[in-house]
C-alpha cells in the first residue's frame, strides 16, 4: 500500500511536469528540452531556503516559482530567436548550464553532495507526516495544474498560441507578437514545473543535481509526447505509464538494475515507434 | 598548490588540442551525416559508445586473440553497420514520409537512449578501462607538455581522417554525389543518383569514424555507456560553431571549442566544461548563426 501511495506522489509530480511542458512543446510547438532545469529551481530552492533559512514550503514554493520564472524569462529572449530543431540544441544548452550551476556553485548548492533533511510541508499549520497526507497534497497541485494548463488552452490566449504554432508568420500579419506569446508561455510552464520540483524536494527529503540532468528532461519530453502533444489529459496519463512502466518490468521478471535500465530501453523504443507510426502520440492533436 | 603560468600555458594547450581532436573526430561524422540528410542525428554519440564497448567486448569480455589494431577496425565497423542499420530501420523510412526535421530529431533522440541503456544492461553502467597489455602505453614531452601516445594517435586520427575526407570529397565519383545530394537532393535523385545508397553509405562512413573517436576515448579515458551523451553534444557544437554541414568547418569548430574549454577552465573549476561549451554555442548562434565557415 506505501508503496502504491508513492508510486502515486511521484505519478502526480510527473503528471505536473508533463501537463506544463506540453504547453510548450504541444501547444507553442517548441521542442523544449530544459525542463527539468525549472523542475530543479523549484526543487532547490525549497531545498535551500526550508533547510538553512527557516522558510516554509508554501512561501519556497512561491519563490521558487518566480525564480523559474525570472530564468524562464531570460532563457525566453535567447532562444525565442531560433526554430525548430536548432530551438531544441539551444534547449539542451540551456538545461546543462542550470544543471552546471547546481553542480558547482557548491557555496548555495552544496554541489554534488546535495541538499539532505527538506522538512515536509506544514499546511495550515498541520505537519504532513505519512505519504498518505502527502499525496492528497500532490492531488491538490496536481488538480490545480490542470485547471490552469485547461484554462489557460481553452482561452483565447491558448487558441493564439495554437495558431502561432500552425503558422506564425500569419499571426504576425495580424498583428500578434508572437515572441511575446511564447515567452509568456513559458515562463508559466516554468513556474509550473517549478511547484513538481518543490513537491519533490520536500517528499523525497534530499535533492542533488543528478536529478535535475539532460536525461530527466528528455524523460519528461518523452512522455509528453507518449501522452499526446496538445492533450492536457494525455501528459497525466504518459506520466502514470511512465511511473508505472518499470513495475510491469520488474513483474515481468526483470531484476531491478535491469528493469532500470529496460525502462530507458522501453522509452528509447517508444519514441522511435511514435515516431515512426504516430507522431502526435496517443492522444494528440498535433504532429511534430 | 601553486602552478606556475609558464608551466601551465603548454599543457592547457597540449589539451586543448587534444580536445580538439576529438571533437572533430566527431564532427566530422555528424556534418558529413547532417550534410546529406539535414537533421540532427542525436544517436551519433551512442554510435561512437557502441564502437569503443565492441572493442572492450572483443579484448576484455572474450578475451580473443587479435592484433589491437584489428579489434579497433571491427569496433569502427560496427559502429558504422549501427549507424547504417539506424538509417535503413528508422531514418529512411522518415524521410520516406517526409517527416519534419525535428521528428527525425526525436527519433534519433529515441534510438540515443534506447542504445546507451542497452549497452548497460550488456556492460553494467560502471565506469571501465579498455586498455590491454599490448595496448600503446608512455608518453612524450614537448615544451612542458605531456602527451601520452594515445594521445599522440588521436590527433594524428582526427588530421588523418580529415585529410581523408577531403580527398573523397573532392576526387571521387561518391563525393561529388554527397555534394550534390546536399545542395538539392531532389534534383540530385532526378540526375541520377542512387540518392539512399549513397546516404546510407555516408551513415555507414560518418558512423564509423564516430566509432573510432569512442575507441579512442576509450583507451585515454575509459569507457562508460553514458560518455556518448557528451561526445555528442561536444560534436554538434563544434559542427555548428565551425559551419553546420561542412567539412572544414565542423573541424575547425571543434579545435576553437577545444581552446575555449581548457582556455576556459583555466582559473575556474574544471566541472564548468560543458557550460563553457555551451556558452560559445548560444554565443555563437547568437552572433554567427551560419558559423565561422559560411557555405
Amino acid at each position: 500500500m506505501e508503496y502504491l501511495i508513492h508510486l502515486a506522489v511521484m505519478s502526480s509530480i510527473y503528471a505536473i511536469l508533463g501537463m506544463s511542458l506540453n504547453l510548450v512543446v504541444g501547444y507553442a510547438g517548441l521542442l523544449s528540452v530544459t525542463h527539468a532545469a525549472f523542475y530543479g529551481i523549484g526543487a532547490y530552492a525549497v531545498g535551500i531556503l526550508t533547510v538553512s533559512h527557516g522558510y516554509g514550503f508554501f512561501g519556497a514554493t512561491a519563490i521558487g516559482m518566480a525564480c523559474a520564472a525570472l530564468a524562464a524569462w531570460f532563457i525566453g529572449i535567447v532562444s525565442g530567436r531560433f526554430k525548430g530543431d536548432y530551438y531544441a540544441l539551444v534547449s539542451f544548452g540551456f538545461n546543462i548550464i542550470v544543471f552546471s550551476i547546481f553542480l558547482n556553485v557548491q557555496s548555495v548548492t552544496r554541489g554534488p553532495l546535495g541538499i539532505p533533511g527538506i522538512p515536509k510541508p506544514e499546511v495550515f499549520g498541520m505537519l504532513i507526516r505519512s505519504n498518505a497526507q502527502f499525496l492528497l497534497l500532490a492531488i491538490a497541485f496536481t488538480l490545480a495544474t490542470y485547471a490552469v494548463s485547461q484554462w489557460i488552452v481553452t482561452s483565447s490566449f491558448g487558441r493564439t498560441l495554437k495558431g502561432i504554432r500552425e503558422d506564425e508568420d500569419a499571426l504576425r500579419v495580424f498583428g500578434y507578437d508572437t515572441a511575446r506569446y511564447k515567452r509568456i508561455i513559458f515562463v508559466i510552464a516554468a513556474m509550473l514545473a517549478a511547484v513538481g520540483g518543490s513537491l519533490f524536494a520536500s517528499y523525497i527529503s534530499y535533492i542533488d543535481p543528478s536529478t535535475f540532468s539532460l536525461n530527466e528532461s528528455i524523460f519528461i519530453l518523452s512522455l509528453v509526447i507518449l501522452g499526446g502533444l496538445a492533450n492536457v489529459n494525455g501528459s497525466v496519463f504518459g506520466a502514470i505509464f511512465f511511473i508505472l512502466l518499470p513495475e510491469i518490468l520488474r513483474f515481468v521478471g526483470f531484476p531491478p538494475d535491469i528493469a532500470a535500465q529496460m525502462r530507458q530501453v522501453a522509452y528509447g523504443l517508444i519514441l522511435v515507434l511514435l515516431m515512426l507510426y504516430r507522431p502526435q502520440g496517443m492522444f494528440g492533436e498535433y504532429k511534430l | 598548490m601553486y602552478i606556475p603560468y609558464v608551466d601551465i600555458v603548454p599543457q592547457l594547450i597540449a589539451n586543448s588540442v587534444i580536445a580538439g581532436a576529438i571533437y572533430a573526430l566527431i564532427a566530422l561524422g555528424f556534418n558529413l551525416i547532417y550534410g546529406t540528410t539535414k537533421f540532427f542525428n542525436l544517436a551519433h554519440g551512442a554510435v561512437a559508445a557502441c564502437g569503443a564497448y565492441a572493442v572492450f567486448a572483443i579484448l576484455k569480455t572474450f578475451a580473443l586473440p587479435v592484433n589491437i589494431v584489428v579489434a579497433c577496425a571491427i569496433g569502427a565497423f560496427v559502429a558504422g553497420i549501427i549507424g547504417y542499420g539506424l538509417e535503413r530501420l528508422i531514418y529512411r523510412p522518415l524521410r520516406r514520409r517526409k517527416a519534419s526535421n525535428m521528428v527525425l530529431m526525436v527519433a534519433s533522440l529515441g534510438a540515443f537512449t534506447a542504445l546507451q541503456a542497452f549497452i548497460a544492461i550488456l556492460f553494467t553502467s560502471q565506469f571501465q578501462a579498455l586498455e590491454s597489455s599490448g595496448g600503446i602505453s608512455g608518453a612524450i614531452e614537448i615544451y612542458g607538455a605531456i602527451i601520452t601516445h594515445t594521445q599522440v594517435v588521436i590527433i594524428t586520427c582526427g588530421i588523418a581522417i580529415m585529410a581523408i575526407l577531403a580527398f573523397i570529397a573532392k576526387y571521387t565519383l561518391f563525393g561529388k554525389a554527397v555534394s550534390a545530394i546536399k545542395d538539392d537532393e531532389e534534383v540530385a535523385r532526378m540526375v541520377g543518383i542512387d540518392t539512399d545508397r549513397i546516404i546510407g553509405k555516408v551513415f555507414f562512413i560518418g558512423s564509423a569514424i564516430a566509432g573510432v573517436a569512442g575507441i579512442l576515448i576509450g583507451f585515454d579515458t575509459g569507457i562508460e555507456p553514458t560518455m556518448g551523451m557528451n561526445l555528442l553534444l561536444k560534436g554538434t557544437i563544434a559542427s555548428i560553431i565551425g559551419g553546420v554541414g561542412s567539412l572544414y568547418g565542423g573541424f575547425l569548430g571543434a579545435f576553437v571549442l577545444g581552446f575555449a574549454e581548457n582556455f576556459g577552465i583555466w582559473k575556474i573549476s574544471g566541472e564548468w566544461k560543458d557550460a563553457i561549451a555551451f556558452v560559445v554555442l548560444i554565443v555563437f548562434l547568437l552572433v554567427r548563426p551560419e558559423g565561422i565557415i559560411k557555405k
